[in-house]
């Protein structure tokens, strides 16, 4: 097999992050209700997996998972949904696909743990928050007084990226155990995988 | 959101790309994360006063008066309806026009780019910035690609109510597999056809390519350039003076 | 020229079957060539070995050598063998890179990375040689199919390739679009260029092929030059699985028309797609219970909103169907009626052939399951996954699930694009075991041969208005050869 990236695996690339993307975004329209923010990032990991998993299946060579995490990174980004995405996405891709060739783009194992990584990138939609902190304290003290504000921010405790970023770990293994299951089910036996 | 990445332009558009995705990531950095105070009190009003501009120029009447519509009432939720509510409730006020007001202009911003922007403008774009194939091509694909998941996505609706197969009479597990496996088959099939026929008219070719799509800065460009780098400016000397 | 020598391909993963065996051929350079032959065939794998596509994106074993104007195919890089081949595929849908038709012209150009006084001096020659003026500045999904197929031929065409191969370019055409296509291919072959061909719609190329070249299994079977195989009797292609190239042959198998008394009625179809102009405009019309109605009619005739509407799949329908007494709207209608969709992989849903027709079932009970599967020749197939299987069996696994559903209507889009005389055969047996238990059918198609062998009645659809409406007997067979000027 070739090892270097040839254009049909570009291709490939791109025809899974639109997949990607529409699966991802129909789960999304939740966000526009902003309590159910928090359980995005359980729940577009778990959504991608079975896109994902499919898409490993085709993804042999080194790169192929890094640029998809370029990618999500950039077009997030540029949909306006904040730009901290753009560095957290290639993040967790290079991880992911050092992952994958650790086990010769062939294990199992390897591929779920390396989807469980790669959808940590969800919580740089979530940096924002914790980062802008300060800012939107300071504004509500200004309009309500200290205490007012405090109790607001208690709402938002500091280490709320931590927990976030295992969510999103936990439920990509999960989403990539049933990733798994539909592709011996379906997808094998179908031929296109 | 694909229904408008349909058209197709005679002329030119009225931003460069390369200025639309400026703008999108100056007011999604300015407007969510830009603090208070000072010349942030001008800025940030500016630029989420600019989609709104934007969308009237492009006549997309309705999206503009949609956005309008929903950032006044996020922004007099953080006005009156913050002080006088508590607990839970309160939360959920601040939580939503928190939210809404901070990220309505970045996303509308971002839903401009992408409906106002053909895919060979994109690719024009992404190649004079100096993006390598590797990502110009998957990008391209993703444009292309998006339309086609939306009609599969519509058409297995369809067969799903047509065979009764219904959201709350079965396992969402059921539902799951249902909408997804046979979403993903065609998607794959298309693909590999779509593949097949761009590597046969040369797509990959080891030369640059051309791009015969006309894209270039107006005077407007310069304008919201102008903006984008005062805002920065603006955002860097906050930050600096503390 | 063009020399396959000892040519064998095997595709690794996919059936050992649709691989070639041992092909030696030579292509002389301004001629036709059609290939034809049973899906399965082999056909299609020789266009790609052709164009590269084989070794260069399908993967397998590929012994032989394939030389193309004096270039090995094997060691030649795809974007090389571009501008020697030009390639032309079945689906107008895939096909696209671009979403809008200029881009889609100059996208080969654009590739090779020629100066854009070049691409657009290409461009506009193409647009000047295949008369596609009128088609430049548009959305590729506004067009029409055989529009597509235009664009999708000049796209190739800007590259001057002396060689051009065709995979089944008529499959989604009607008879207007196949009429377009015809006209290219007839132009290039004047032009002195090499035109190969895969098809199973043979009509068209009947004054244009100059040779046929007839597969089975992956192996040549019959070489002919088209005068021969063109004046051949119809037992000749019958024979040979093949579509008949003349469609005046066609005869109407004898159905059985049941006189009932009954009918179901179409009250008040309008419809637009918020666009002023109605693309559905049937006021009243009546169609007796258990025929089997050809809906058919020009691209954008509104047929296929005709039969979504019949289904309730459109939203905002104020249309009335009555049958038996009742009156149902469009929400009611989608419980008694059952669509096999043009592209039935949207329709199958579980990992198995019996589940997929268990899934239709009230009750569900396999030994009707069974027995329905049996009626339609799928038995042997109940535990292989649905996408596994070819055309022709998905969309008789679709049938057996509308079989199954119990639902009165039966509607379906299209069924046999893409298909060879074989599985068109064995859809319309499909068709009239439908009949035979009562449900009434409605067909969009462009297939004329598929008509004579399953319908009843034709409706005869013109810009959304109901045209005309007649029983196929033998009277009506000469009138639907007259719309499809044959």
């Amino acid at each position: 097999m070739k090892q270097k990236i040839q254009p049909k695996d570009l291709i490939t690339v791109g025809v899974f992050l639109a997949i990607m993307f529409i699966v991802c975004m129909g789960v999304a329209m939740l966000g526009y209700i902003p309590i159910f923010i928090p359980l995005l990032s359980v729940l577009v990991p778990l959504i991608g997996g079975i896109p994902f998993m499919l898409f490993l299946t085709k993804a042999r060579k080194f790169g192929m998972v890094l640029i998809m995490s370029v990618m999500i990174g950039l077009v997030v980004g540029l949909m306006g949904m904040g730009v901290w995405v753009i560095a957290t996405a290639p993040i967790s891709g290079i991880l992911a696909e050092i992952i994958l060739k650790s086990g010769g783009y062939g294990s199992v194992k390897k591929s779920i743990f390396s989807y469980g990584v790669f959808s940590t990138w969800v919580i740089g939609n979530y940096i924002p928050i914790v980062v802008t902190r300060d800012n939107y304290f300071s504004m509500l003290v200004s309009g309500y007084g200290q205490e007012y504000a405090e109790t607001l921010m208690g709402y938002i405790p500091d280490w709320s990226l931590i927990p976030l970023l295992f969510a999103s770990f936990l439920s990509g293994i999960l989403g990539a155990l049933i990733g798994r299951e539909l592709l011996k089910k379906h997808f094998v036996r179908a031929g296109i995988a | 959101m694909w229904a408008m990445m349909l058209q197709s332009r005679q002329g030119r558009a009225f931003l460069d790309p390369r200025t639309k995705m400026l703008l999108v990531i100056t007011i999604t950095s300015i407007v969510i994360g830009g603090g208070n105070g000072g010349a942030m009190n001008i800025i940030k009003p500016v630029l989420t006063a600019v989609p709104f501009l934007l969308f009237v120029v492009e006549r997309k009447w309705k999206t503009a008066m949609t956005y309008v519509a929903v950032y006044i009432a996020a922004f007099s939720g953080e006005l009156f309806l913050v002080p006088i509510t508590r607990g839970f409730l309160n939360f959920i006020v601040v939580a939503c026009c928190g939210m809404f007001s901070r990220f309505m202009p970045g996303i509308a911003m971002g839903s401009y780019l992408v409906s106002t922007t053909t895919v060979s403008e994109f690719m024009a774009a992404m190649e004079r910035l100096g993006l390598p194939q590797k990502l110009t091509i998957p990008l391209s694909v993703m444009f292309r690609f998006f339309p086609t998941v939306g009609e599969e996505y519509s058409a297995i609706g369809d067969a799903m109510r047509m065979r009764g197969i219904h959201f709350g009479g079965g396992k969402p597990g059921k539902m799951l597999e249902y909408r997804m496996v046979p979403l993903m088959i065609s998607c794959v099939k298309i693909g590999d056809e779509l593949s097949a026929a761009a590597l046969t008219r040369g797509l990959g070719a080891s030369v640059k390519r051309t791009n015969i799509c006309r894209i270039g800065f107006g005077v407007f460009d310069v304008l919201v350039m102008l903006i984008c780098i005062l805002g920065f400016c603006i955002l860097i000397g906050n930050k600096c003076l503390g | 020229m063009i020399e396959l020598k000892n040519v064998s391909f095997f595709y690794t993963g996919e059936q050992a079957d649709a691989g070639v065996k041992d092909i030696s051929l030579v292509f002389e350079e301004g001629k036709v060539v059609l290939l034809c032959g049973k899906s399965g065939c082999g056909k299609t794998t020789l266009t790609r070995l052709i164009n590269g596509l084989i070794p260069h994106y399908y993967e397998g074993t590929l012994t032989g050598n394939v030389v193309v104007n004096g270039y090995l195919v094997a060691d030649t890089a795809l974007y090389k063998m571009a501008g020697i081949v030009g390639s032309v595929f079945q689906n107008p849908r895939s096909q696209f890179f671009n979403v809008d038709t200029d881009s889609e012209l100059a996208f080969a150009c654009e590739n090779m990375g020629m100066p854009e006084e070049e691409v657009r001096r290409r461009m506009e020659y193409a647009v000047e040689e295949l008369e596609l003026g009128s088609l430049l500045g548009r959305s590729i999904f506004e067009l029409s199919g055989g529009e597509k197929q235009k664009i999708a031929c000049g796209s190739v065409s800007t590259l001057e390739p002396e060689v051009f191969v065709l995979d089944e370019p008529t499959s989604n055409l009607d008879m207007e679009g196949i009429a377009l296509l015809k006209k290219v291919v007839a132009y290039w072959k004047a032009n002195g260029k090499t035109v190969i061909i895969a098809e199973h719609r043979l009509n068209f190329l009947a004054d244009l092929a100059d040779r046929v070249i007839y597969l089975e299994d992956g192996k040549i079977a019959g070489d002919y030059d088209g005068v021969t195989f063109f004046g051949q009797q119809v037992s000749f292609y019958r024979d040979r699985g093949l579509r008949s190239p003349y469609l005046k042959d066609i005869w109407r198998q004898e159905r059985y028309m049941p006189h009932l008394k009954d009918f179901c009625s179409l009250q008040g179809f309008y419809y637009s797609y918020g666009k002023p102009g109605s693309v559905l405009d049937i006021p009243k019309a009546e169609i007796p219970l258990g025929h089997v109605v050809a809906v058919v009619g020009k691209n954008g005739a509104g047929k296929t909103t005709l039969i979504r509407s019949i289904c309730g799949l459109l939203k905002h329908d104020k249309g009335i169907l009555g049958i038996r007494r009742k009156k149902l709207k469009a929400r009611e209608r989608l419980s008694i009626c059952y669509m096999v969709m043009q592209d039935v992989n949207h329709q199958l849903f579980t990992e198995s052939v019996l589940d997929e027709v268990l899934l239709s079932m009230g009750q569900k009970d396999q030994a009707t399951a069974e027995w329905i599967l049996d009626s339609l020749d799928l038995l042997e197939f109940k535990d292989m996954h649905p996408m596994s299987l070819s055309g022709g069996q998905k969309q008789r696994v679709a049938i057996a699930s509308a079989l199954t559903s119990d639902r009165e209507i039966i509607v379906l889009d299209e069924p046999t694009s893409g298909l060879d005389f074989l599985h068109m055969q064995q859809v319309a047996e499909g068709i009239r075991t439908l009949q035979d238990k009562n449900r009434t059918i409605f067909i969009v198609t462009h297939d004329p041969e598929f008509i004579a062998a399953c319908c009843t009645d034709i409706l005869l659809m013109e810009r959304g208005k109901l045209r005309e409406q007649y029983p196929l007997d033998s009277e009506g067979m000469g009138k639907l050869k007259i719309f499809y000027g044959i």
